[in-house]
């Protein structure tokens, strides 16, 4: 009898200890898919981005209302700032489905560490949301415009992120976990992508902005945004992008256009790229090689050429593999002179080279880092035409 | 037609009188004057000298028999006898006289009603205690007809019926041994309903096979009306909710389980054969898995697993994941979710329970309901649970997916003994899940496979071959493996003769 009493204790108390009491109804929630912040006044200024579920489920859009509601307010932490939220919103905030975190520009360029602590400390955030810079923009103005295809602003903006950086390269996603790392540690320097509004800002946050087929204010991703430690202090163009997803080993796939050797232009697709970068250290002067690996496939061509010669293809590998370097090297100046921090992580590759020469320069890496000699190899390969071989231009030529 | 062999065991002091006349009165009281009970009177031979009577209960005995086998043999083709000893012209009577199959001697009243009440035909002398008993059993029974309950595409279509003789004669019919051994017993001060104990002599554990036997002895109860009556008393565990004696309705489902070393209880007026020992597993197979191919058949087994376990935890999950664990939900899914949950007035438990009961209601109604009315049932509860409650906002519309998913799968058991216990087990699991979300729904699981790992059905462990693992019989458990590659039987079943077939193994080399 008491073995009986003593399971049935066990069993109640493990249920009540277990601490799991954080019921909440699904009705009773409001699902925030984005969170932005800015910085007015020495103040946090929070605009956070709701779900309306009813306009988003796919049975019939109720009344053509706004997909998503945006709530904004004031506090001197952003913790007190979005409880303060409360008073004006019909429910709770749910950040669990957190998709994107907005940093205002002017915030962005004041530091960015204060305010992400709470979102990487608060359990109730999840790990695994990105986060973009608002160039020339405050977050708020970013959340605020309204987005066609997809209706949750949120997922657009994340949907283009990723398909950009697969497909492009000009955008680099980072999550809230890595981005606290890459702060972290001295040498290396943050970038992320920066979103910008082209466009009527005001129209944008207004339905009609989607009821057109072209919408008045779209969102952008404008290239990369370099960090000086937590300081927003430039934005990469396009091609410098790229490069940097070279360098990074992040391209999936992205474009090259070059020039005929007749005239015309010719574009590949890239398929595969493979970076390898390699530190030495030549009487305590350091030295970067970097050595990238391409397969590409020809995507179009423009002009006259005659692809089905072995020599054609190789000069399409040789100007590929020359536009590819050379853009790479302007961009490496580029970012020693103007921006004059490592963004391309070349002080983490020589640390895992030889630590100990490393802990020699480790103090002056920024100085040396701007004169520091980049050596940078391109090898391409062309596997294939596509469905064709010659250009219609080349044939209409040859009769 | 045999008589039923109920032993004449009874030796309290009913002896049959040397009197006519006192037997009958006697009989006719006893029963008192129900008017199915013939008796009839006649005298014998030309010189009229003995009087006898033809004793039997109307509707239960066959009167063509009666009247070939037994009046016109004794009214008609009798010899006079010069015998005077009624011992002798008892003898004449039982050897050259009486045409019917069986004929044996009664000394007792409870062996004469017994023999009455099982359609035999008792004829008693004048001035002799012995009384004849021949078999004329013929009681309305229906015929062998195709299974209601385990229908299947491919494999045999009869089923047991009511009488027990029918249902050993089709087991027999499936297994020609002299080892297919019968033991019976009578169970029911009232009813005295035959039960029979059916087993492969040289296959099944005579352990187990005497402790049924032991176990069925010391049921004591006025009636037994079903196998339902005995599952109860012979089993392991009293108090648990899952069933651990299997029943069918098949004759070649219980002959598959004879060979597998099972013990098959037969009990007359019921068409359902229990078998012991059963294994949950076997609550998961299904005939037809044996007459197909061993692929599609290891396939549809793992969907019976899956669908198990949806159809006791799908609604649980939903109420667990929905008010506590929102962010496990892929986004676009939650606010699909949301979107349908918009307007629900009542918390996601109550909604579940609520449609949960709504269709056990309806399932309940649409079974005991007479047949003409049935549609009118279903058309009741589509166009109410399905279509109205939703489009009312009273319910939201993915609930509703998750009830017809439970319901469907719970339909998915090919025995329909489980199924009732999973739609038992779901609703405690619904309320955990709603107090303590996951955490509770996992408790409530792990209490239940406790459960599962400590019942044991006749000695034998419930979840065998899983619990214990028995590696050899995974090759008919959750999947099942070629034909040839099922040589051996069940290990915990029975430990001897355990092969199956040496002579595969011959014609394989042959070949």
């Amino acid at each position: 009898m008491s073995k009986c009493k003593a399971l049935c204790l066990l069993m109640i108390l493990s249920i009540l200890l277990s601490g799991c009491w954080s019921k909440r109804e699904l009705n009773e929630l409001a699902i925030v898919a984005a969170l932005g912040i800015d910085k007015v006044d020495n103040e946090f200024d929070i605009t956070v981005q709701v779900v309306i579920p009813g306009e988003i489920s796919s049975k019939q859009p109720t009344s053509g209302r706004s997909p998503v509601i945006t709530y904004h307010s004031k506090g001197a932490t952003v913790f007190e700032a979005i409880r303060k939220m409360t008073t004006l919103t019909a429910r709770k905030l749910y950040f669990s489905h957190l998709q994107i975190v907005v940093l205002g520009d002017e915030l962005a360029r004041e530091g960015i560490g204060k305010p992400l602590d709470l979102i990487s400390r608060d359990h109730e955030f999840r790990n695994d949301f990105d986060v973009i810079v608002a160039h020339d923009a405050t977050a708020e103005e970013v959340l605020n415009v309204l987005t066609p295809i997809e209706k949750v602003p949120a997922i657009k903006m994340l949907n283009s992120l990723r398909t950009s950086e697969k497909t492009w390269g000009t955008t680099q996603s980072i999550k809230i976990d890595e981005l606290i790392n890459t702060l972290n540690t001295k040498e290396t320097s943050v970038v992320m992508s920066a979103i910008e509004i082209h466009g009527d800002k005001s129209v944008g946050m207004e339905q009609t902005n989607v009821k057109k087929s072209k919408s008045s204010a779209v969102l952008k991703y404008a290239g990369l945004a370099v960090f000086k430690e937590d300081k927003y202090i430039g934005l990469l163009t396009e091609d410098e992008s790229r490069s940097l997803g070279f360098l990074k080993d992040k391209i999936e796939s992205t474009i090259e256009t070059l020039a005929c050797p007749k005239g015309g232009t010719l574009s590949t697709e890239i398929t595969h790229s493979k970076t390898k970068i390699k530190g030495k250290f030549k009487n305590g002067s350091p030295k970067i090689n970097v050595a990238i690996d391409v397969n590409q496939n020809v995507g179009e061509v423009e002009c006259d050429i005659d692809l089905t010669k072995e020599k054609s293809l190789q000069y399409v590998n040789k100007k590929t593999a020359e536009l590819i370097k050379k853009r790479i090297e302007k961009t490496i100046s580029t970012v020693q002179q103007s921006y004059r921090v490592d963004i391309f992580g070349f002080g983490e590759v020589l640390h895992r080279t030889n630590p100990k020469e490393w802990k020699k320069i480790k103090k002056d890496w920024l100085t040396i880092f701007q004169e520091l000699p980049v050596k940078v190899e391109v090898h391409v390969n062309t596997q294939g035409l596509g469905t064709m071989e010659n250009s219609l231009v080349n044939k209409s030529e040859g009769k | 037609m045999s008589i039923s062999k109920i032993a004449d065991t009874s030796q309290n002091n009913d002896q049959l009188y040397s009197s006519l006349s006192q037997n009958l009165k006697l009989i006719k009281n006893t029963l008192g004057n129900s008017n199915d009970l013939v008796i009839r009177e006649i005298t014998i031979g030309k010189a009229e000298k003995y009087t006898l009577a033809i004793i039997y209960i109307d509707g239960l005995s066959d009167k063509i028999s009666i009247s070939n086998a037994v009046i016109d043999k004794l009214m008609l083709d009798i010899e006079d006898h010069q015998d005077t000893e009624i011992e002798k012209i008892i003898r004449y009577l039982k050897d050259s006289c009486l045409t019917a199959g069986d004929v044996n001697d009664i000394f007792h009243f409870s062996a004469l009603y017994n023999s009455i009440f099982n359609g035999d035909t008792v004829i008693l002398l004048d001035e002799s205690s012995t009384g004849i008993v021949t078999s004329t059993q013929g009681a309305k029974d229906r015929a062998v007809m195709e299974p209601a309950t385990e229908s299947v595409i491919r494999g045999p279509r009869e089923s047991f019926t009511e009488t027990l003789r029918t249902n050993t004669a089709l087991i027999r019919r499936k297994i020609k041994s002299p080892n297919l051994w019968i033991k019976t017993r009578i169970v029911g001060e009232v009813t005295k309903t035959e039960v029979a104990v059916m087993y492969i002599n040289d296959i099944a554990n005579e352990k187990i096979v005497a402790e049924v036997l032991a176990r069925l002895d010391r049921i004591n109860i006025d009636g037994i009306l079903e196998g339902g009556y005995i599952e109860d008393f012979i089993q392991d565990n009293k108090f648990t909710i899952f069933p651990t004696i299997y029943n069918s309705e098949r004759p070649d489902v219980i002959a598959g389980e004879l060979l597998d070393g099972k013990i098959a209880i037969l009990v007359d007026g019921s068409p359902f054969v229990l078998v012991v020992p059963a294994l949950f597993t076997s609550f998961l197979q299904s005939a037809e898995d044996y007459y197909q191919h061993w692929m599609i058949s290891s396939l549809v087994r793992i969907l019976r697993f899956f669908g198990i376990a949806l159809a006791l935890v799908a609604p649980s999950l939903y109420v667990a994941i929905t008010t506590f664990h929102q962010e496990m939900l892929p986004t676009p899914m939650l606010i699909s979710i949301a979107s349908q949950r918009e307007g629900v007035p009542f918390p996601a438990v109550v909604e579940a329970l609520i449609m949960e009961i709504a269709f056990e209601v309806l399932r309940e109604a649409g079974l005991r309901m007479p047949r003409t009315i049935g549609p009118a049932v279903s058309i009741v509860g589509t166009l109410v649970i399905g279509q109205a409650a939703v489009e009312a906002g009273v319910v939201s519309a993915v609930m509703v997916i998750i009830v017809a998913l439970t319901a469907i799968c719970s339909f998915l058991f090919p025995a329909y003994g489980l199924s009732n216990t999973v739609r038992a087990l779901r609703f405690p699991l619904m309320i955990v899940s709603a107090i303590v979300g996951l955490y509770g729904l996992m408790f409530g699981l792990m209490i239940i496979l406790l459960h599962l790992c400590s019942i044991r059905t006749f000695g034998v462990p419930y979840l065998s071959p899983f619990g214990p693992l028995i590696l050899k019989d995974q090759k008919d458990a959750l999947v099942l493996f070629p034909r040839r590659a099922l040589l051996t039987r069940p290990r915990l079943i029975s430990n001897k003769n355990t092969v199956r077939g040496h002579k595969y193994f011959n014609t394989k080399k042959r070949n």
